[in-house]
C-alpha cells in the first residue's frame, strides 16, 4: 500500500467515499497452471504467454455520503467484488481515483484470517490484528465481539473446524462490525446466519448508520437491499446502469433479469 | 497510488482520508509504507505464534521435533562424512566434525525455513490478501519470525553438546567458552536479514509460478551440499574458494565455523562478504516483492 500525506482535503465534507471515473482492468493468465515448468516449455516452443484482460469496472463515478447504506447488485462477473476491493485499497485503480474518508472494515472473503485448527478466541485476535487493531484494543473489545457472535456455550474455545457455516459467518461478521469502522464493506457475507442473527445484524448496521457510519453491501438478496439500503448501485459488465433509490433500482434490475418479483432473487436467506 | 491525508491530532498514522490512484510498477513511497509495516508488526508476530500453535496442536512431540529433526539429520550426515568420507581419520576429532555439522546445519535450517515458509506465505495467505489492505511484506516477516522461533531452541541444545562433548573428547580442538562467541548474535542477525530477503524473493516468485516451492525443495538440497555445512571452508583452496563467495550463505556459514569451531575472530573479508550478501538479498527481495505486491490480489 502506498501512502502519502497531503495538506488539503480532496473530498467534500459529508462524503464517505468519492469515486471519480474509476476503471479497473487486470490481466489474467489463460493457462490452467502458472508454473515455471510451463513457462520454460512455452519459451522453448517460442510461444507467447496467453493473457486475457478483464475490464471489471468501466468509468464509474459515485459519491457516497456518510451515514448511508449502499447496496450493490449485478449478475456474476459484473465487477461488484472488484469494486469493493478497490474501495478497500486492495486493488489499485487502472484509471480514475477513489477517495475514502474514514477507517474501513471489510468482510469481503468469509473466513478471513480464520484458522480452523485454532479456537474462536484465537481467531478473533488474529482477525482483529489483521484488520489493523492493536492487541490492547482487541482485548477491550473481545467480550463485545464474542457476545455479538452469540456462539453456543463453550464454542468460543473450541477449534473453528467444529463450527457450522452459520457460526463461522457470525463470528466473522461480529469481528468486522466491532472494529468500529467508519465505512463497512460487506460482500455476500450475510447469507450464512439464521433469521435471528439476520435481524441482529440488521439492527447493528442501522445502529452504525445512526452513528453516521457508512455501509456498502454486495448482495444478491434483493429483499435485504430493499429493506436495509438507502441507495443501490446496479453494475452490469463493469458499468453502472443505475444508482439511486433502492426500491427503484432493484425493481429495474429484476425487470432486466426478467424473472419477476416473486422469484428466488427476493429470498434473502 | 494511494495517498493519505494528515490525521487529526492524537491519531496514529492510520489514514483518515485515503486516495487510491493508478500506480506504475515501481516502489511506493517507502516512508509511509515502512511506518505502516512497523505499526502492524504485532500482527506478524501473532500470525507466527498462531501458525506455530496450529502446527503443534495435534503433535504430541510438538516443539521437540524442531530440535530433533536437524539433530538426527546431523547425525546421519556425520556418519556419511566420517564413515564413508573418512574425514575423522584425516586428523580431526570425530566430535569436532559432528560439532561443525551441527552448528552449520542448525544455521542452514534457519535460512532454509525462512525460504520455505516465506515462499508459501503469500499464496497461503490468499484470503487475507483478498480481504485486507496491509503491507504484504508482513507475511514473509511472519515466516521469518516463525523460522527464528524454530531456530532458537536449537541453540541451547548445541551449546550443551559443544561444551560437554568438547570436555569429554580429549582429541577435540573445540575452543570452549571464549570471547569470540559474542559474535553469535551478529551472525544470527545477518542470517535473519538474508533469510528475510530470500523469503521476500521466493514469496513473489511463488505467486507467479506455483511450482516454485517444489523446485525449492531440490534447489535447497543442492545449495546445502554446495555450502560449508558438510565440509569445512579450509578444505577449499585457491580459485575453488569462489564457491564460498558466490554462495549467498557461504560467507556467513564460514563465519559460523570460524567462531564456533575454531574460536577465532573471522576475517574482515568474511564479514564484508556476509554483510554484502545480506544487504543485497534484502534490497533485491524487498524491491521485487514491494514493487509487485499490489498485483497479488488478482494473481492469488
Amino acid at each position: 500500500m502506498t501512502l502519502r500525506y497531503v495538506s488539503s482535503p480532496e473530498i467534500p465534507e459529508g462524503l464517505a467515499v468519492r469515486i471519480e471515473e474509476l476503471s479497473l482492468r487486470y490481466k489474467i493468465n489463460v493457462e490452467s497452471k502458472m508454473t515455471l515448468k510451463n513457462a520454460i516449455m512455452r519459451a522453448g516452443r517460442g510461444e507467447k504467454r496467453q493473457i486475457r484482460t478483464i475490464e471489471a469496472v468501466k468509468n464509474l463515478s459515485l459519491d457516497i455520503p456518510h451515514g448511508t447504506v449502499v447496496g450493490v447488485v449485478g449478475a456474476n462477473g459484473a465487477g461488484k467484488s472488484t469494486l469493493m476491493r478497490a474501495i478497500a485499497g486492495i486493488l489499485p485503480p487502472t484509471e480514475g481515483r477513489i477517495i475514502v474518508n474514514g477507517k474501513v472494515s471489510t468482510l469481503l472473503a468469509l473466513g478471513v484470517g480464520f484458522n480452523g485448527t485454532l479456537s474462536g478466541r484465537d481467531n478473533i485476535i488474529l482477525g482483529g490484528l489483521a484488520a489493523g487493531l492493536e492487541r490492547k484494543e482487541l482485548e477491550e473489545r473481545f467480550d463485545d465481539i464474542a457476545s455479538f457472535a452469540d456462539l453456543p456455550n463453550g464454542f468460543i474455545d473450541m477449534p473453528m473446524r467444529t463450527y457450522s457455516a452459520g457460526m463461522y459467518g457470525r463470528l466473522a461478521f461480529s469481528v468486522a462490525v466491532n472494529m468500529t469502522p467508519d465505512i463497512l464493506l460487506i460482500d455476500e457475507a450475510l447469507s450464512t446466519g439464521d433469521a435471528a442473527f439476520k435481524e441482529k445484524s440488521f439492527e447493528k448496521m442501522r445502529e452504525l448508520c445512526l452513528e453516521a457510519r457508512t455501509i456498502i453491501i454486495v448482495s444478491h438478496a434483493l429483499g435485504t437491499l430493499k429493506e436495509l439500503c438507502t441507495k443501490t448501485l446496479w453494475l452490469h459488465q463493469g458499468k453502472a446502469l443505475a444508482f439511486g433509490d433502492s426500491t427503484e433500482v432493484t425493481d429495474k434490475y429484476l425487470e432486466f433479469l426478467n424473472v419477476g418479483k416473486v422469484s428466488a432473487a427476493l429470498e434473502d436467506f | 497510488m494511494t495517498r493519505e491525508m494528515k490525521p487529526s491530532k492524537g491519531e496514529s498514522f492510520v489514514p483518515l482520508i485515503q486516495v487510491f490512484e493508478p500506480h506504475k510498477a515501481s516502489l511506493p513511497p517507502m516512508g509511509p509504507y515502512l511506518r505502516e509495516f512497523w505499526r502492524r508488526r504485532r500482527f506478524a508476530f501473532e500470525l507466527a505464534r498462531f501458525t506455530d500453535k496450529a502446527e503443534h496442536l495435534n503433535s504430541p512431540l510438538g516443539a521437540v521435533w524442531l530440535v530433533l529433526n536437524p539433530l538426527l539429520l546431523a547425525i546421519i550426515y556425520f556418519m556419511l562424512v566420517t564413515i564413508i568420507g573418512g574425514r575423522a581419520s584425516a586428523g580431526s576429532s570425530p566430535f569436532d566434525v559432528l560439532a561443525h555439522i551441527l552448528v552449520a546445519l542448525f544455521t542452514w535450517y534457519f535460512a532454509q525455513n525462512c525460504m520455505t515458509f516465506g515462499g508459501a506465505s503469500v499464496t497461503a495467505g490468499g484470503k487475507l490478501i483478498l480481504n485486507q489492505a496491509f503491507p504484504r511484506a508482513l507475511l514473509p516477516l511472519s515466516s521469518l519470525i516463525g523460522a527464528f522461533q524454530k531456530f532458537i531452541p536449537t541453540l541451547p541444545v548445541y551449546f550443551i553438546i559443544f561444551l560437554v562433548g568438547g570436555a569429554l573428547d580429549s582429541k577435540s580442538k573445540l575452543p570452549g567458552l571464549n570471547w569470540h562467541l559474542l559474535w553469535v548474535p551478529v551472525i544470527i542477525g545477518l542470517v535473519a536479514i538474508s533469510g528475510f530477503g530470500l523469503a521476500l524473493l521466493f514469496a513473489t516468485m511463488n505467486v507467479y509460478f506455483r511450482d516454485t516451492s517444489k523446485l525449492m525443495t531440490y534447489g535447497a538440497r543442492m545449495w546445502l551440499y554446495l555450502s560449508p555445512v558438510l565440509w569445512v571452508p579450509e578444505m577449499i583452496n585457491g580459485w575453488h574458494q569462489i564457491i564460498i563467495w558466490i554462495n549467498p550463505l557461504g560467507p556467513i556459514l564460514s563465519i559460523t565455523h570460524v567462531v564456533w569451531i575454531k574460536g577465532e575472530n573471522p576475517s574482515w573479508t568474511l564479514w564484508v562478504g556476509a554483510s554484502s550478501w545480506a544487504l543485497a538479498l534484502l534490497l533485491a527481495g524487498g524491491y521485487f516483492f514491494i514493487s509487485r505486491e499490489r498485483d497479488f490480489a488478482v494473481r492469488i
